[in-house]
Parts: structure tokens; sequence; C-alpha cells
């Protein structure tokens, strides 16, 4: 720790703070453009000058200089800083207007405006008029993909998206060439970055240079209802802001959460919001005939009674798909419970995770923030860049501030860091080589184990032999099972997985009637002549191969809990309401369930979260983790690992489930980056 | 009969019989324009200016008076459209009243008077349908 004194002031900071942090921390605000606390410090916009006392006779970079590059006074008092002298005052006016020479004065067309670093700073730190009659200098605009949009006129050069793209993302495709006036941001060759976090660049740009391509001109920032929720499309629960105006959801923003996001979103997060105004579902449908007609609500549950009643309850089924909070999974098993029927199945993607073995198989245990505390990581079977791209921005993160090791064991793919590819399929796994003693050496061995690993019947001894890897020292539990679903942990805490007698998905064909809730990742023709309930939001497979259809409320629309992947409870909220006849999903089971004659016990969310909180108390304990047991790891019957090659569960990161789907910009992106690139592959 | 009895009681629909005296005795004609208006000219305002008066054919609309004659009226001008010193700009189109109220008024794509589709708000969604 460090004694500095800014403005008379004395504080007390850590010694690797900058100035400019030590100014904010003593209460003092620093103007800044290129400072950014998790990029590198570039110091180029020399917007947060601030004058040393006793330093040189002209103002300092406060980003650029460290507090343990200060000097104490002659007698040992602490270094001294200003930041609210003349001296400074007319640095930052000059900095300014030097800023705004090239600016355009664009502000009232401008997709930025209203949230602009460098509209609230010229107003907060700028000179009021202008001394510059020259003409302004223009850029030739750059097509950087179908994410984000450049008016490049704007950029002040901060060099931002340059840091952000190198180090977080890991892609070496944007940067600055040319200098003074003729410096400008490119991708060089006016190529789209192959990012699936390149939509981080839209907030971390000051200025409105690059913004949101889908979002241009759809909104002012001031007419959007603000709603802090968190993100379904994969099972890291980043936290997110839902911005809508009246029932729309009109973009998507990041949120802060240290444990989980830090502040970056993947583009599929950011940019599926298209796709929930197309292919929705409004109201109940019925097949007659063969063709699926519209219906009213009593129709379509009478219909379904009329089939219940027909049958019994072991020929009856329920799937929970992958973007189901656990509040309506709950509901439905607590339906099927008193319809007398164990055949529940959540695991759409054929894992065999079994929550009697303990919580601690089928979670993420050493936690997402916990990634920073290994020292060694082996990825078996899963494409982290795929499956959750804000967990491996977190790796790279680790690998990048330390000299990591890391090796993988599945598909060879590009994971923005090195590491050493071990082999393709099971077997390597039994001979990791030289892996071996880094991984036995390392005190906290972190091994991600991807839902491409766990399928098929070797899956139990497959996860037995990963923990006995993961073992480190005592209190760590190494074991990072990877989930690709944001329900999945939920269902799996709530045991939405075959009963005592009951069958589990693929034997589904069996059934008389078969509950979808939200399921369109697996092969719906295996359901064969089973009467299909479906349950959710989107017209996708499900749909489609339903003979009754009841629209519910996706993730914006609802108020429900999710589980993330590392056993994170976490509450999303509603942001607008679902589109026509549609309801929430746990309301059309309960008025359903009445229908049927088993009238569930609750009138509305509490009384419903009461139960579920009675049942599986640790849901109760919102944004934290409740620990595993890693003991219960020792239950896992070791046996044959098998010879299969792992491969990853996501085919295309871009269309995983219905919403993302249904978005055009998905579709746009998957066209490119993924067919393209496989294209490329194949010529 | 109707007529008669209407320029005494009412002043939309022509001129009352004093105000045709009054521009008789004051005014002299300065032209007529397409719609078949007449303006006149005589006396002053209050500003000392020529006072400039119209005689709609029909119903008193201000705006059946054409750009020409508008500025002429409104004293922008002195040069009055039948003066050869007046020349109309090339891209000038041909004047058409104020239409509100009429059956020719300005529709939005998409209202009830009107066909085609409504532009995409706020709130529109589109929903699924099973197809055939």
């Amino acid at each position: 720790m460090k004694t500095i004194k800014v403005d008379g002031k004395e504080v007390e900071v850590p010694d690797h703070y900058t100035l400019l942090q030590a100014c904010e921390e003593a209460g003092a605000e620093i103007p800044r453009f290129c400072f950014h606390e998790r990029l590198s410090i570039a110091g180029n916009c020399r917007m947060c000058l601030v004058e040393v006392k006793g330093g040189p006779p002209k103002p300092a970079a406060s980003c650029a200089m460290g507090v343990r590059d200060m000097r104490p006074g002659p007698n040992g008092e602490p270094p001294e800083v200003f930041t609210n002298t003349p001296m400074v005052k007319k640095a930052r006016e000059g900095v300014m207007e030097f800023l705004l020479i090239n600016h355009p004065l664009d502000c009232p067309i401008c997709d930025q405006g209203g949230e602009c670093d460098l509209q609230d700073q010229a107003m907060a730190f700028g000179v009021d008029s202008s001394r510059y009659a020259e003409n302004k200098r223009a850029v030739e605009d750059k097509y950087i993909g179908p994410l984000v949009k450049t008016i490049m006129t704007r950029c002040i050069h901060c060099t931002r998206c340059v840091r952000f793209t190198t180090e977080v993302a890991g892609i070496s495709e944007l940067g600055l060439v040319g200098r003074g006036e003729d410096a400008e941001i490119t991708t060089y060759l006016e190529k789209s970055m192959t990012s699936e976090l390149q939509g981080n660049v839209i907030d971390l740009c000051p200025v409105g240079a690059l913004t949101s391509r889908p979002y241009a001109f759809q909104a002012r920032p001031w007419e959007l209802q603000k709603t802090e929720t968190i993100d379904v499309m994969d099972a890291a629960g980043s936290a997110i802001r839902v911005d809508t105006r009246g029932r729309e959801v009109m973009r998507i923003m990041p949120l802060t959460n240290e444990d989980v996001n830090e502040e970056w979103i993947s583009d599929k997060t950011r940019f599926v919001w298209d796709g929930l105004r197309t292919q929705r579902l409004d109201r109940p449908y019925i097949k007659v005939d063969g063709k699926l007609r519209p219906a009213s609500w009593g129709e379509a549950f009478q219909a379904i009674a009329d089939k219940v009643s027909a049958t019994s309850g072991e020929k009856i089924g329920a799937v929970a798909g992958d973007l189901s909070a656990v509040e309506e999974m709950f509901a439905a098993k607590l339906l099927m419970e008193s319809l007398g029927s164990a055949n529940l199945d959540c695991r759409q993607d054929g894992t065999r995770h079994d929550p009697s073995k303990g919580r601690a198989s089928y979670l993420f245990n050493p936690t997402i923030a916990g990634i920073e505390e290994a020292d060694a990581i082996l990825i078996v079977g899963a494409n982290p860049r795929w499956e959750a791209p804000v967990i491996n921005a977190r790796i790279r993160k680790h690998w990048r501030a330390t000299d990591l090791p890391i090796a993988l064991i599945g598909e060879h793919v590009d994971l923005t860091y090195d590491y050493a590819h071990l082999g393709r399929g099971a077997a390597s796994l039994s001979d990791l080589g030289e892996f071996a003693s880094v991984l036995s050496d390392a005190k906290k061995p972190l091994v991600i184990v991807g839902q491409g690993a766990l399928t098929g019947d070797n899956a139990e001894a497959l996860l037995a032999k990963v923990a006995e890897l993961a073992a480190g020292e005592e209190g760590w539990n190494g074991l990072a099972v990877l989930h690709t679903a944001a329900s999945r942990v939920g269902a799996l805490d709530i045991g939405f997985v075959p009963g005592e007698g009951g069958k589990p998905l693929s034997q589904m064909g069996d059934m008389d009637v078969v509950f979808l809730l939200g399921a369109d990742e697996f092969d719906v023709t295996q359901l064969g002549d089973a009467f299909t309930v479906y349950i959710g939001t989107h017209g996708d497979r499900g749909a489609h191969h339903a003979d009754v259809i009841l629209p519910a409320a996706t993730y914006t629309e609802k108020s429900g809990t999710y589980v993330n992947t590392e056993g994170r409870v976490q509450m999303a909220a509603r942001a607008g309401f679902a589109p026509g006849d549609a309801r929430e999903d746990w309301a059309i089971l309960r008025a359903l369930s009445d229908v049927l004659g088993h009238k569930l016990p609750f009138d509305s969310l509490q009384p419903l979260r009461a139960q579920l909180y009675e049942a599986v108390p640790h849901l109760a304990a919102i944004d934290s983790i409740e620990p595993a047991d890693v003991g219960a790891l020792a239950s896992l019957g070791a046996g044959d690992l098998g010879t299969g090659e792992f491969t990853t569960p996501i085919a295309d990161f871009y269309l995983t489930n219905p919403i993302a789907r249904a978005s055009a910009v998905m579709a746009e992106c998957s066209q490119r980056f993924v067919q393209g690139a496989l294209q490329q592959a194949a010529e | 009969m109707s007529t008669f009895l209407k320029q005494f009681f009412t002043w939309w629909n022509g001129n009352q019989l004093n105000f045709r005296f009054h521009l008789w005795r004051n005014a002299e004609k300065v032209g007529e324009d397409e719609f078949g208006n007449v303006y006149y000219q005589g006396g002053k305002d209050s500003e000392g200016r020529p006072r400039r008066y119209v005689v709609y054919t029909d119903i008193s609309e201000p705006s059946l008076i054409p750009p020409g004659w508008h500025g002429w009226m409104h004293h922008k001008t002195n040069v009055a459209p039948p003066s050869a010193a007046y020349e109309a700009y090339e891209w000038q189109k041909s004047h058409r009243p104020n239409l509100t109220g009429t059956v020719s008024a300005y529709r939005p794509k998409g209202s009830l008077h009107h066909t085609g589709e409504r532009p995409r708000v706020t709130g529109d969604y589109d929903a699924w349908s099973p197809g055939e």
C-alpha cells in the first residue's frame, strides 16, 4: 500500500494502482477516453492530465503513471497530485479542443448520442465554442462485419477497440494505421472480424465510431426502459441489461458481474434480440386432420385432457428445453408426479448427468472466477470458445497473465490461446504424455469437461477419470463441467431426470403423450406417433412436430430462476410482455393442471417459489453458489473409457436455440462466419 | 334567392355587398390567376403600402392563391405574375390548394382510408404460422 495526496486529501492505495485510479479512490473525477481497467494502458488520448507536485512543470497523463513511480517530498511527505488546479483545467480544455478539431458535429444523427463519453466530457471539461474554421478531416468507413457499424470520421483514436480485440478477444484483426492526421482504425484488408466477442467494441468505443449495426437508427437511449436480467444463450449466465421500448426489446447490453462475465458478453447474447420478434407463437394451435389450426386456450386444454385421460401415467413423458426457467420445470415435474409419471428428461444432448451422483458431478466446481487461480488447465471434449465465449475469454485472460499450461483432448480448434493437443478421443485421457506430470504437480489443476465427452455409455467412467485428474490440494475441486444450456443445471438441481422406473428421452417414442417445454434441440421424429404438446415460444422443430401448441414466454418476458454452469442461482427479470395470447410457462402448466383434474397447489409465482425453495433449499440463495460436496465424486464408478472421439455438441455457435434460429442477424453471422469458414476450409 | 341572401349574411360565399362597393370605389384590377381568383390593388394600408385584395371565384380559401400571387399579396414582391418582369422558376410545380378535409387529403400508407401495409412500429412481431 502506498499513501498519496490527491487535492490535499490523503488516500492509501495498492502499489499497482495508476494515478488515475488513485484519484478516483480519493473521489476526484478524471476524464478519460483511452484508459480502461480491463485493457492495457495506451496513454494516447491525453484527457486524464493531472498536475504532479515537484514533477516536471507540465501536466502528466495520470493513466500512464503509476503510484509507485511517484517520489515523496523532501521530508518524506506523501507525493501530491492535483486535479483541480488552473493548469489541469487548461490542459483538459486544450486536449478537448484538439479532439474536437476533427470530430464531426453530427450528434443529432449519431447512435451514440445521449450515451457518448465525448459528448459528456465536452460538456463537463471542454470550452463552449470552437476556434477552428478549417475543414474537418474525413475518413472512409470500413466494413468490419455484419455486427459492428463504423463511422470512422468520428473516431478519436483511443485504440480501445484495437486493444480489446488483441488482448481479450484474441484476434489481431483490428489495428491503427497511419500517423497524426492520417491515423485510421482498420481491419487492413476490409475483412470482417471473426470473434464471438466482437460486439463488445461497441460498448468500449467512447464515441460513435463503432456502433451496433442491427440497432442502427432504431432508438435513442433515453427512451428505452432498462431491465437488469440474466442471459440464457449459454450456460455462463452473463449479467445483461435488456433495453425495451414498449413491449419490444431494442437491444441487449452487458452488465458487470466480476464473478461471471466481467463486463463482456458474446455476440449471440448481444444480437439475438431480433429473434425475439420473429416466428413467435402467439396463439394456441391444435392439429386437426394432420393440419394445425388456431384454437382457444380452452379447446387446446380440452384436447390435451382427452388424450391424457385415455392413457395412464407411465405412458406420459415430459422433456425440458435449454431455455426453460427452474420454476416452470418444477411446475411440470409436480404435474407429472401427480399424473403418476416418472418419465422426465432435460438432457436433450444425450448426456448421462445424474443428480443422484451428487451435485459436484455436474457443476463447474472451481467457479468461473476460480479459473484465474488454476495453475494447469485440461480441456476435455469441449470447445469453450463456442460453448461459453466469456469463459473462454477468462481462460485467455489467465493464460496471458501467467505462463499457464493448457492442453486439449477433442476437436483441434482455435481457442485464441496456445494449448497442447493431446488427442481427439477418450483413449488420450488415459495417456496424457508429458501433461500428466504437469497436471499431477499442479496445486490447482482445472479440468473442463464438455458435454461432447459425457454422452454415451462410458460417460460415468469418464467423469470418474476426469475427477481423479482434477484432484488438487485440500479444498480444491478442479472438476469443471461446462454446460451448453442455461436451463440444464437448474433442471438437474430439481431432479428433472427419469425417476424410479422412468424412461429417458431416448425411449420417449413409446409414450402416448409427451410434453415439450421448449425442447427443440433433439430429433423430434424419435417421438414417433406420441401425442406431442409443445409449450414454447418459437415455431421451431418442436412446434412443427406438435399436436397441440401452447404459446409461452421467452427469457425476457418472464421472471424466472436460472442456475448457471458453476451452480450460481440467478433470477431473470421480465422486461416486456409476451405477444398475443402467449402466457408465462408456469401459468400455462397451472391452468392445464386444473383441466387435467390435478390442480397444482399455487396461484402465483410466490407460492410456487416457496414450494420450490422448500424442495430444493439452495435455490433460495439468489446470486450465490452452494458449494458441492466433493466426496460424492468418489461414488462415480470407474470403468472402461471407451474409444470414441469427442465432438462438441454445438455445430453452429450462432444457431443453438429457437430464438437464435429465428434471428436474421444470427443467420447472417452463421452464413458468414461458420458456413463461410467451412467453405474456405474445403477450398 | 339564397345567393341573394348569402351576400348579406355570409362572408365565405363570395364577397358581401358593401365590400364590392368598396372595391369598386378604391381599387383597380391587377390580374387573374389560373383558378379564376381576381386580384385588385388600391388605397394605402396602415404601413403606407398599397392595399391588395383577392376576390375568390368560389369559396374563400387562401391556400388557393398560387405562389406568384402569394408573394405579391404579402408584399414580398411588387412584381405581380401578369407583369413582364415576373418569371416562374423552372422547378416550380403547378399549384394545388390545401387538400386537408377533402377526399384527396394525404393518408399514410396502411391507414384506414388507404391501401398498403403500414410501416413497422414498436411492438410489432411476426407470428409463426404452421404453413400448409
